[in-house]
């Protein structure tokens, strides 16, 4: 996986290759593809979650003044 | 890099901008701030997540896609051709700037020995889109769900505001050279775009329960904490700082770039590669500042949240035209534009009963759309490129700066690329009926639930004796 193992050599090669991260040339495509996962995932669980709370929350049609006697002294 | 004075620049340059990305997070912070200020305190929590949670999904787009736009659409496309190889298409090929290099996985995309420069541009861009999805979030506090925030804070900062800025700020942009338009420091690019989009979104979520009476008179909701509100546009406007240095190119010589034989001309230029300096800048930016606030007191009649804003609104009007303004112009301009951002932040409130939390319609919106006209008059002549200056409409050479032009710009940012995208968004994510929180949970807040949860905790806590 490394993409550098010896900086001496790869600094004083004819053409010094500037990608130096793990897997360099070879995995860039699936990490995208997996960031994309990640990105839509996040927003579909999250997404979700909070329907379900905020559905919760509406039907036990609390008063706009209700959140005062919640007020916490620390 | 092989010499040291190469390196030297290089260097600079890639610092530079990485301290403007840092000056510019307290954009960011100043933001947070002054919505949780703003808010009242049983939407307290939600504000400032909502807010916080638009850095990382507008972060991940803007590395996923926005980046890559930026580079691909300044030809429209179809409209104008590129300077760098004529074509009227996306810009994908192999030209030295071409949107190619900036795909996500492409080697330039990462860590590369090679390449100083890209990282920290990009993340100066991604600062800018955080801003203006800020800008809008600040409107639609207290009954928005985070779910279509994100969307909405992705489709401004990922999307619609870097097709403008492909359009507008990129040197190969189209409507330089179509309409002449100029826009140093983004009154349209940036603001007047983010006040247009959080319009069309208002349109669509209504107002706060409460806002307006039965009889339609809107009311004022706070803001609860002003002295947070304070720091908070304070710090907004110490990032403002990082924001103008990062519109500019540190040092570039633009002989040979203009195509000068012989000529070396070392200078700052602004983000189209015309000549300015930092300190030229400093001056327009605290001169439009106190325009701003001179003239929001006196309208406000010293009322504390709309001095600030104004001030803030005095700098976004002058924005566009700062790089060649004199500072008592900068300043006067910074002037009408909060009269009249304020104005009409009022008269559209009373006409069409639209709830802007935080004045960011006006402050942004408004104050960039004339910002941007005025400029159009005060620099009517200048070259709006330093390529090959021509004609309006032309299309392969470069207009100058004119009054219509600026005013067809101020259009496509704060209704075509601004208010109907927002419009259009949010109107179907209310189709879905995912825009707008409950009724009943806007009534007793969003953060009903945590505070419970901190009162059951306090009570455990205080009643026990080890």
């Amino acid at each position: 996986m490394a993409t550098v193992t010896n900086w001496i050599d790869h600094l004083s090669a004819k053409e010094v290759v500037g990608a130096v991260y793990p897997g360099a040339g070879s995995s860039e495509t699936l990490l995208v593809v997996l960031g994309i996962v990640l990105w839509i995932g996040w927003h579909v669980l999250t997404g979700n979650s909070e329907s379900e709370k905020l559905a919760k929350q509406a039907r036990k049609r609390r008063g706009g003044n209700d959140y005062k006697s919640n007020i916490t002294d620390w | 890099m092989t010499d040291q004075l190469g390196a030297l620049t290089t260097i600079f340059t890639e610092f530079y901008y990485w301290v403007t990305v840092v000056l510019m997070f307290l954009i960011h912070v100043g933001f947070c701030m002054y919505e949780v200020g703003a808010s009242r305190y049983k939407h307290h929590q939600h504000t400032l997540m909502k807010n916080t949670m638009l850095i990382p999904l507008v972060t991940v787009t803007w590395f996923f896609f926005g980046w890559w736009i930026y580079w691909a659409f300044p030809t429209g496309p179809g409209i104008a051709p590129s300077i760098m190889n004529e074509s009227a298409a996306l810009i994908t090929d192999e030209s030295t700037f071409s949107a190619k290099w900036y795909l996500a996985n492409s080697e330039f995309m990462a860590i590369n020995l090679g390449d100083h420069i890209s990282g920290v541009f990009w993340a100066a861009f991604l600062l800018f889109s955080w801003t203006a999805a800020s800008i809008v979030s600040g409107a639609i506090i207290e009954r928005i769900t985070t779910f279509a925030f994100g969307i909405l804070a992705i489709a401004i900062g990922s999307c619609f505001w870097v097709i403008d800025a492909a359009w507008g700020w990129h040197f190969d942009g189209w409507m330089l050279k179509i309409l002449g338009y100029h826009d140093a420091y983004a009154s349209g690019v940036i603001h007047a775009i983010a006040g247009g989009f959080a319009l069309g979104v208002l349109m669509v979520l209504g107002p706060r329960i409460g806002k307006f009476s039965s009889s339609g008179e809107p009311r004022n909701i706070g803001p609860r904490n002003p002295w947070l509100v304070t720091v908070g546009l304070f710090l907004i406007y110490t990032g403002f700082w990082g924001f103008y240095a990062a519109c500019n190119i540190p040092i570039f010589d633009l002989g040979p770039e203009y195509g000068m034989e012989g000529v070396t001309y070392w200078t700052a230029t602004n983000i189209y590669v015309t000549p300015t300096t930092l300190s030229g800048i400093t001056f327009n930016f605290l001169m439009s500042l106190s325009g701003g606030l001179l003239a929001g007191y006196w309208i406000a009649k010293g009322d504390p949240f709309w001095t600030y804003s104004s001030g803030l609104a005095g700098v976004i009007c002058a924005s566009a035209g700062n790089d060649l303004y004199h500072p008592i112009q900068a300043m006067i301009i910074g002037m009408i534009g909060v009269v009249i951002a304020y104005k009409l932040h009022y008269w559209v409130e009373r006409k069409f009963k639209i709830d802007d939390a935080v004045g960011a319609v006006a402050v942004h919106g408004y104050a960039g759309f004339v910002g941007l006209v005025i400029c159009g008059f005060v620099l009517n002549g200048y070259p709006s490129s330093g390529y090959s200056v021509g004609a309006m409409w032309d299309g392969s050479t470069y207009a100058s700066i004119n009054p219509l032009g600026q005013f067809l710009g101020a259009i496509i940012m704060f209704v075509v690329l601004g208010l109907i995208p927002g419009y259009v968004i949010a109107k179907i994510l209310s189709a879905f009926g995912k825009l707008r929180i409950p009724r009943e949970v806007e009534i007793a807040g969003l953060d009903y639930e945590m505070m419970e949860d901190d009162k059951e905790a306090e009570k455990a806590v205080s009643s026990s004796t080890r």
